[in-house]
C-alpha cells in the first residue's frame, strides 16, 4: 500500500510540477498508517475423504465429497487484511482479519493478530514488549507475508497445529543480543484463551493445511455436529509460554526451542491441560538452500470425558532456491496416543509434500503442491483416509 | 636537507592553493533553527552527464534488515548492485519515477546491477520488510559532497569557474533548486552556507527478534 501510493503521489506531484523541477521533489515521509492485503484462491483436488472442514476424517484441507468420490475444487482460500500504524513513542500497531470460507463455515472475518509493540536497540542488541491478541512465535515455516507458509502451500502437521488451535490475548517480552558471533534470543510471555488448546488433536487428530486461527474463530470436529473454539478462557489461569533461539551471527545454523504450559484447571469442567515443548533447527548451509527440522512432543489431558493424549510430530523440510523460483520438499511424522484408556485418541500417520512456488513480479505468486499422506486413526476404523491431494494456488499481494 | 626542501615546496603549493586535492568549496548545512544538519548533500547544479559514459559501479549493502548506506548520492548513468548479506530474502523495488526497477526475493549476491540513467530521489524499499527503505539521490553532475555530522561539506577539485550548488537533503522542506547559490571558484578557497528547513523524521518501527518475519 505505501509504495503503491507513493507511486500515485508521484505520478500527482509530476503532473503539478514543471519538468525543470520535477526530478527533486521534496521526499514523502512514510505514512503513519498502512494496509497491506492478500488474496489467495486455489484449485484443489483431494480425498476421497471428505475433509475436516466438513466434519469428516480428511486430513488435508480439501477433500473428497460426503459419499468419498474425489472432487476437483475452486474457492477462495483466504483474504487476509493488515493495517498498521505508528504510535507515539515509535509503537507499532498492527492487526489482521482474516476470511477463510471454508474453514470459518463462511465469510465471517477471523481477528488473527491485534497487537501493540515497542522495541529498543536494534537488530544485534535490543529488546521487545508486545501485547494483544497473538499466536505464539513457534512456527518455523509461517513466515511469508500475513503469516502464510514461506515454503509451501500446506505446513507441517505440526505448524498447522500451531497456528490454527493457538490464539491468545496477552504480554510478552522479549531481549535479544549478539555477543562473540552468536545471537541470543529470549521471549517470554502468557496469555488468556488457551484453556482448549490440544482438544484438537485429541478429538480430531493431526491434519496438514494453512489454517490461520482467529481469537474469534471455531474449528470443526470429525463426525460432530459441535465446533471448537479457538479462545476459549474458563479456569482464569493464563497460558505461560517460552522461546528460546541461538544462532550464529552469519545465520547459518539456528536452533529454537520452545515450551508452552496453558496451565489448565483439570478439576475444571471442559478445561484441558496441555503442555508441550518443541525444538526446532534452522540449517542455511549452501546459498540457495533451506533446511528446517522441528520436533514437538507434549499430553493434554482433560477431567472429562476419558481424552487424556499424547501427542507428538516432526517435519524435516528441504528447499531450493533460485531468484523467483522455490523447490521444496517435506516428510512429516505425527502421532496421537491415547493415555487413559477411554474413547480411543490413538493416531499414527505419516506425509510426503512437495511444492513448487513461483514469485511473479512484486503482487503475485503461483504456487502448485502435492501431499501423499498415510495416516491410521483407530477411531476412524475402514473410514481411514490415505489421502493424495493436490493444489494450485493464485495469491495476490497488495 | 633534501626532505625538508621537498616539504618546503609542498606547504608552499599548498598555501597557495596549487596542491592537487586542495579544498575548492566548503561550507556548512544548517536547519532553520542553526542546527548542524548530518547527511545533507550539496552538489554541482548543472546539466546532466552523458548516462551512457561508463561509471565506477556502486553498492548497497542489505545487512540486519537494513540498506547500507541508507542515502547513496551518485552521478547519473551509474550502475548499482544490492547484495543481500542477509540469510533472509529481501525483495528490493522502487516506484519513484527516476528510476522503477525490482529485484525479486533473492539472497546473496545474485541480483542484477541496476542502472541509474535519470537524476533525481529514488526511494527504495523492501516488500517484505515493510520499515526498510532506502535512497539513492541520482546527481547531475559527478561533483557533490555529503556533510557530517557537524554540517560541514567539502567539495574538492572543481577546476577554476562559476557554479551553481544546491543542497538536498531527505527531510528538506524546500527543493534543491530552490537553494541554489552561486559561487566563484578560483585559486582561493571558496565558502557558502546553505540553510534548509527540515520536516520532523518519520520513521515505521521495525520487527525484530522472534516476530520478525523472515
Amino acid at each position: 500500500m505505501p509504495a503503491a501510493f507513493a507511486r500515485y503521489r508521484w505520478c500527482l506531484l509530476l503532473l503539478c510540477a514543471g519538468p525543470a523541477h520535477a526530478q527533486y521533489d521534496v521526499v514523502d515521509q512514510p505514512s503513519n498508517l498502512w494496509l497491506r492485503a492478500l488474496v489467495d484462491v486455489r484449485l484443489a483436488g483431494g480425498g476421497p475423504a471428505p475433509s475436516w472442514t466438513d466434519s469428516g476424517p480428511g486430513k488435508m484441507r480439501y477433500g473428497g465429497s460426503t459419499g468419498y468420490d474425489r472432487v476437483t475444487r475452486v474457492g477462495l482460500s483466504q483474504a487476509a487484511l493488515q493495517v498498521g500504524a505508528t504510535l507515539p513513542w515509535d509503537i507499532r500497531a498492527q492487526a489482521q482479519v482474516n476470511v477463510e470460507p471454508d474453514i470459518a463455515h463462511g465469510y465471517h472475518p477471523w481477528l488473527i493478530e491485534a497487537i501493540v509493540r515497542k522495541e529498543g536497540g536494534d537488530e544485534r542488541r535490543g529488546w521487545g514488549i508486545q501485547s494483544g491478541v497473538m499466536n505464539v512465535p513457534f512456527s518455523l515455516e509461517n513466515g511469508g507475508p500475513a503469516w502464510t507458509p514461506e515454503f509451501s502451500i500446506s505446513t507441517s502437521a505440526l505448524d498447522s497445529w500451531l497456528w490454527e488451535d493457538i490464539s491468545l490475548a496477552g504480554l510478552e517480552g522479549e531481549w535479544w543480543t549478539t555477543r562473540s558471533g552468536v545471537r541470543l534470543d529470549a521471549l517470554a510471555g502468557a496469555g488468556y484463551g488457551g484453556d482448549q488448546i490440544g482438544r484438537l488433536l485429541a478429538l480430531r487428530g493431526w491434519v496438514m493445511g494453512d489454517t490461520l486461527g482467529g481469537i474469534n474463530g471455531n474449528l470443526a470436529l470429525p463426525g460432530r455436529p459441535d465446533r471448537t473454539d479457538i479462545f476459549n478462557e474458563r479456569d482464569h489461569k493464563p497460558t505461560v509460554y517460552g522461546w528460546l533461539s541461538v544462532e550464529d551471527e552469519a545465520q547459518i545454523a539456528a536452533l529454537k526451542v520452545g515450551v508452552l504450559d496453558n496451565q489448565g484447571d483439570e478439576s475444571a469442567r471442559s478445561v484441558w491441560h496441555t503442555h508441550f515443548s518443541t525444538v526446532g533447527l534452522l540449517l542455511h548451509p549452501l546459498a540457495h538452500f533451506d533446511v528446517l527440522a522441528q520436533y514437538l512432543d507434549g499430553v493434554a489431558r482433560v477431567r472429562a470425558p476419558a481424552n487424556d493424549s499424547a501427542l507428538s510430530a516432526f517435519y524435516a523440510l528441504a528447499s531450493y532456491h533460485y531468484g523467483q523460483h522455490r523447490l521444496s520438499f517435506r516428510y512429516d511424522r505425527f502421532r496421537v496416543r491415547d493415555l487413559d484408556g477411554g474413547p480411543s485418541t490413538n493416531e499414527n500417520g505419516h506425509a510426503l509434500t512437495t511444492s513448487y512456488l513461483i514469485q511473479l513480479g512484486l503482487r503475485s505468486r503461483v504456487a502448485l503442491e502435492y501431499v501423499w499422506m498415510s495416516s491410521h486413526r483407530e477411531v476412524f476404523g475402514p473410514l481411514n483416509p490415505t489421502p493424495d491431494g493436490w493444489q494450485i494456488s493464485y495469491r495476490f499481494r497488495y | 636537507m633534501y626532505r625538508y626542501k621537498i616539504i618546503g615546496v609542498a606547504l608552499f603549493l599548498c598555501s597557495t592553493g596549487l596542491c592537487a586535492g586542495a579544498p575548492s568549496v566548503s561550507g556548512t548545512v544548517t536547519g532553520a533553527d542553526g542546527r548542524a544538519i548530518a547527511d545533507a548533500v550539496v552538489f554541482v547544479q548543472g546539466p546532466p552527464e552523458d548516462a551512457d559514459r561508463p561509471r565506477r559501479p556502486q553498492m548497497v549493502d542489505q545487512v540486519d534488515k537494513t540498506f547500507v548506506p541508507g542515502l547513496l548520492p551518485i552521478v547519473v548513468g551509474t550502475s548499482v548492485r544490492f547484495p543481500n548479506h542477509d540469510q533472509i530474502h529481501h525483495h528490493v523495488y522502487s516506484f519513484s519515477p527516476a528510476k522503477t526497477f525490482e529485484l525479486p526475493l533473492y539472497k546473496g549476491e545474485e541480483a542484477p546491477a541496476v542502472l541509474f540513467d535519470k537524476v533525481g530521489v529514488v526511494k527504495i524499499g523492501c516488500n517484505i520488510h515493510d520499515w526498510m527503505s532506502g535512497i539513492i539521490l541520482v546527481l547531475p553532475t559527478p561533483h557533490f559532497a555529503v556533510t557530517d555530522g557537524q554540517g560541514h561539506f567539502v567539495l574538492e577539485d572543481l577546476p577554476a569557474g562559476t557554479y551553481s550548488l544546491a543542497a538536498w537533503h531527505s527531510l528538506s522542506k524546500v527543493k534543491p533548486e530552490d537553494t541554489v547559490q552561486s559561487v566563484a571558484v578560483g585559486a582561493e578557497a571558496a565558502r557558502v552556507s546553505f540553510r534548509l528547513p527540515l520536516s520532523v523524521a518519520r520513521t515505521r518501527p521495525g520487527v525484530h527478534g522472534a516476530r520478525a518475519q523472515p
